[in-house]
């Protein structure tokens, strides 16, 4: 291994005549700058936030309105909401009355962090202490991304079936919280609940793990508490 | 289609390291790719080649070297899988975690100079 006598960086001549440069950095260097970029601007202004992610349908919507029951009147809440197209659910959620914008990422699957930079930046968030970003829904890409969030949670739905930490392991991995959502309808699919939880585990064996239905309320006082809990200490 | 945007990060480094270099030419691109990442190469090499034309990139060869999953054991040590499981895959045991295998970064790259 040479030092290139221009720059002082590690380089080998190969037989070919070409030149090996050692690089060793991470392919998503400009995306991890830009999540950096967004935990500066959270971390100065102390707003927790949470980067939703999960299948279509599986209940991100559903949980931010329960999240903004919950703290409403207790300190600003702030939404994005991230879909390919349409305004839908940022209207579904404007109607409670919370600052909300929404990203149309058009062809791309995942909210880019760059993106949300800039909308963050033109958002009015000195009163702020939570900030929901709902992902497009899909369990693949929106893993691969950091938003610069304080946790990210994963929700599965008891109807898309028990083997969905087995198939897409990576938003298991680097999930805080996983939501297991839709629980009243346990009686009538076939998911096993252990099955999940000890596959969750293996992917991240610190991940907390929540049984929610919104329907009948079981399980979202505990995980309403939870997240208020993370993000009073953030804010504190 | 999800390694569009990795083909698209791989560009960005190779371009800047490129022009670092004052190099004209990159010919490939070695790359470390966790099986976490659930890249496929061919379609990474398909995106790869279609953003890189007309740029000093063009042409160049994506090596991938995998990097295999790695599973801690509770009761047997650290093994590697090739595909994501939480049992473990030398004595089927419980209770193992995934430590590793989510790789993904730019190992280095030839060019001409």
């Amino acid at each position: 291994m040479d030092a290139c006598d221009r720059c002082g960086i590690l380089t080998r001549m190969q037989p070919d005549g070409t030149v090996r440069i050692e690089v060793e950095r991470s392919i998503l260097q400009s995306a991890d700058e830009a999540a950096a970029a967004i935990r500066a601007l959270l971390s100065g202004r102390k707003i927790y936030a949470l980067n939703l992610i999960s299948s279509p349908g599986s209940g991100k919507t559903t949980l931010i309105e329960a999240l903004l029951a919950r703290f409403d009147g207790k300190g600003g809440v702030a939404v994005v909401e991230g879909d390919i197209e349409t305004e839908i659910d940022a209207e579904r959620i404007r109607k409670h009355g919370v600052q909300v914008r929404q990203i149309n990422t058009h062809s791309a699957c995942h909210i880019q962090p760059f993106r949300l930079l800039s909308v963050l930046r033109e958002m009015d968030l000195s009163e702020t202490r939570l900030l929901l970003v709902e992902n497009v829904g899909n369990l693949v890409c929106p893993a691969e991304v950091s938003l610069g969030e304080d946790s990210r949670v994963v929700l599965l739905s008891v109807t898309e079936g028990d083997e969905k930490p087995l198939k897409y392991p990576l938003v298991f991995k680097t999930s805080d919280l996983l939501v297991i959502t839709k629980t009243d309808l346990l009686p009538y699919v076939t998911f096993d609940v252990d099955r999940v939880r000890r596959a969750a585990r293996a992917a991240n064996p610190s991940v907390e793990i929540f049984e929610v239905s919104a329907t009948t309320g079981a399980g979202m006082p505990a995980l309403l508490d939870r997240i208020e809990a993370l993000r009073a200490a953030k804010t504190a | 289609m999800h390694e569009l945007g990795v083909a698209g990060g791989i560009l960005d480094v190779a371009l800047s390291e490129a022009a670092r270099h004052a190099s004209k030419k990159v010919t490939s691109i070695r790359l470390r790719v966790g099986v976490l990442r659930a890249i496929e190469p061919e379609n990474l090499s398909f995106l790869f080649g279609h953003l890189a034309r007309g740029t000093p990139a063009e042409g160049a060869l994506l090596e991938i070297v995998e990097e295999p999953i790695r599973v801690d054991c509770p009761a047997c040590g650290v093994s590697e899988a090739r595909a994501f499981t939480f049992e473990c895959p030398r004595c089927n045991g419980s209770g193992v975690s995934v430590t590793g295998g989510d790789s993904l970064s730019i190992l280095s790259l030839d060019v001409d100079v």
